[in-house]
């Protein structure tokens, strides 16, 4: 149950994962995009307010010159109305100072003329405006002229009849309508000018109002892109999270499952190997009745065939086992061949149940660390196994131990194995040396079983390790058991061993084993 | 030692149990040997139908009791056997497979007697309960109280 709800948040958790970059792929894409339309709104806002500024200052440059122009021929017109002035003045009082006014601005006239023709190079109409202006101001200064040379050589008549004809004559109305229509075409073009001016006023701010709706609608678009990712990105970070509790949950669950199971296994090999015993006992007693009955039988067979071969010879022994002859003889045989078949047959299965029922036994004791000496440790072994040791003309040695704490019994039980089986597997020809020796590292001791033995060949150092199988020839009592266990035990006390041999020279276990040792966790485990 | 010793032999094993009634008759036992194959049968036995086990008032009993029953534990057996006033001073021999010591120690713990382990191999099987048989022959045995 429990399980299967793991897996469902792992199945989710992997299609998020899955799907997640996809879309956000997308989402930056699309975000690029933005970007990318938003710059090139604002390059064309500012391309088009660049040129829209400078039209606007061009425009405005022109109306400028429209009222520049306008003043310019209000100015003439001024000039040539105190030329006019200072003449009629002249005229009246032959005082010199209207003559020198009147010198002064007809000396001013022509400049403004000029002045008023460069302003207006642009515009043919008001050029042929001015040269028909010109020729008039010039008929009008040239009359103007002999009106005072008049007055000055004392022909006053001849003056004021000069005056009377300028003043029915048409060259004052045709200046003052020239200068008329030049005002009105200035007049003119300063509306134009002016409404363009507007208009280029107007276009830039639509512009720049519509660039700038443009770009804070990106903004906007951009905003809820990225708070949907960064939505989307929570999201994930919160399926993760819970994944990972799921995960340890999980985890925590199986290990107790595992360590359910293993207790379960424990149990079940305890059972059977124990539950199995009663019938062996059965099956060895009973064929144990069959071996005496057998020899009752045959005894019978042997005085029935004495009898049958009318033989008065009595039967002097009893007890003692009855000759027999030909075919029963050989039945007798057969007998007692099937017979020691079966009994050591189960006198093997015996010693495989009493193994299991051994390992099962071990399995459940709870280990229990004290600091122990291990040299006295190895040396009560060596002592222990000195007779098989004499016996295999075998030395052991004894190098530096590093004490550490762990099970006193689980480690007695690993060294025996370990040198009980040196001893064991020696080559018969060259005198046995056995090497235990020891050294720390990193918080682990590190011990080395080293014989001059016969070795193991390499594609069986796995198999060593399993329960009821062995390696090489098989000339040596034993069920295959004491590795395992071995192995069993140092992987209960948190540490690994392993194998280096080869065949013909020798073997070297070596034993790794935390210097302190507590019995946390691993405790429950068994 | 004027009544004769009977053996309550409850065991569940029939092979095991005629293998010891073989032994044990062959160091010359002969006292009647009762066999029960299950605990609920024996019990019944012993503490007949009022369940205070005067039926047996005066009758000298050693019991030979296995622990692996089909119905209940020997232990289970044990304890009944010894809080009873009738037959707590009765000698209980556990004859069982089980070597553990725990169970071992609660067995001496109720009251028991003799506990032996069956060995496994049919030989040291034969052994013990022929020695067993011999110990039979010699111990004294009290009649069940009151």
């Amino acid at each position: 149950m429990i399980a299967a709800s793991g897996d469902v948040d792992i199945h989710q958790l992997r299609r998020d994962l899955a799907v997640t970059p996809e879309r956000r792929h997308r989402r930056a894409l699309l975000q690029i995009l933005l970007l990318t339309a938003a710059f090139l709104v604002l390059v064309a806002i500012s391309a088009a307010s660049v040129l829209l500024v400078n039209k606007a200052r061009n425009d405005s440059a022109w109306v400028i010159h429209t009222i520049e122009v306008e003043n310019q021929t209000n100015a003439l017109l001024l000039e040539l109305r105190r030329a006019e002035s200072s003449a009629r003045g002249y005229l009246l009082t032959a005082a010199p100072e209207f003559l020198n006014d009147y010198r002064d601005a007809a000396a001013a006239i022509p400049t403004e003329v000029d002045k008023l023709d460069s302003l207006t190079v642009d515009n043919p109409a008001q050029r042929e405006n001015i040269d028909n202006l010109r020729s008039a101001i010039a008929t009008r200064l040239a009359l103007f002229e002999r009106e005072i040379n008049a007055v000055s050589h004392g022909d006053l008549a001849g003056a004021t009849a000069m005056v009377r004809e300028a003043a029915t004559g048409s060259t004052a109305e045709a200046i003052q309508k020239l200068a008329e229509a030049m005002l009105a075409e200035e007049n003119r073009l300063f509306v134009l000018r002016s409404t363009n001016a507007d208009r280029t006023q107007q276009l830039s701010s639509t512009v720049t109002i519509t660039g700038s709706g443009l770009v804070v609608a990106f903004a906007a678009i951009s905003i809820v892109l990225l708070r949907r990712s960064a939505q989307a990105r929570d999201a994930a970070e919160a399926a993760l999270r819970d994944a990972n509790l799921n995960l340890e949950a999980t985890v925590d669950e199986r290990t107790a499952d595992l360590r359910e199971a293993n207790n379960e296994i424990q149990r079940f090999a305890y059972i059977v190997s124990h539950d199995l015993r009663s019938p062996l006992v059965n099956i060895m007693g009973f064929t144990s009745e069959l071996d005496e009955l057998r020899q009752d039988i045959f005894k019978r067979v042997a005085a029935l065939g004495r009898a049958a071969a009318a033989s008065p010879e009595p039967i002097a022994t009893v007890d003692a086992e009855p000759a027999l002859e030909g075919e029963d003889q050989r039945l007798a045989q057969d007998f007692s061949e099937a017979l020691s078949f079966i009994k050591s047959s189960i006198g093997k299965m015996d010693r495989l149940i009493s193994a299991i029922l051994n390992l099962t036994r071990e399995g459940r004791r709870q280990f229990e660390p004290v600091r122990i000496d291990m040299r006295q440790l190895i040396e009560t072994i060596v002592s222990t196994l000195a007779h098989q040791a004499a016996k295999a003309e075998a030395r052991i040695e004894i190098g530096n131990l590093p004490n550490l704490t762990s099970d006193r019994l689980a480690l007695e039980q690993i060294f025996s194995n370990l040198i009980d089986n040196a001893i064991k597997y020696l080559k018969p020809d060259i005198p046995g040396i056995i090497t235990v020796k020891g050294r720390t590292k990193l918080g682990f001791a590190v011990f080395e079983v080293a014989d001059n033995g016969r070795g193991i060949d390499p594609k069986d150092h796995q198999r060593i390790f399993d329960l009821f199988r062995r390696a090489g020839t098989q000339d040596k009592p034993g069920q295959g058991i004491g590795l395992a266990h071995v192995r069993t035990l140092v992987r209960r006390l948190g540490g690994t061993m392993s194998v280096n041999s080869e065949l013909n020279s020798g073997s070297s276990f070596t034993i790794t084993l935390p210097l302190q040792w507590t019995a946390g966790n691993r405790n429950e485990e068994a | 030692m004027t009544t004769p010793v009977t053996i309550i032999m409850i065991e569940d094993d029939e092979g095991h149990a005629r293998l010891i009634e073989r032994n044990i008759r062959r160091s010359g036992v002969n006292n009647e040997i009762i066999p029960f194959s299950n605990g609920t049968d024996a019990l019944a036995y012993l503490f007949a139908k009022d369940h205070s086990g005067s039926a047996h008032k005066g009758q000298a009993l050693l019991i030979l009791l296995d622990l692996n029953l089909p119905d209940m534990t020997g232990t289970e057996i044990l304890r009944q056997l010894k809080e009873s006033k009738h037959f707590k001073s009765t000698p209980v021999v556990v004859l069982t497979t089980t070597d553990d010591a725990q169970e071992i120690k609660r067995c001496y713990e109720l009251g028991c007697s003799v506990y032996i382990t069956k060995p496994v191999n049919y030989e040291s099987f034969a052994n013990a309960i022929r020695q067993l048989g011999l110990f039979f022959s010699v111990i004294q045995v009290p009649p069940a109280a009151i």
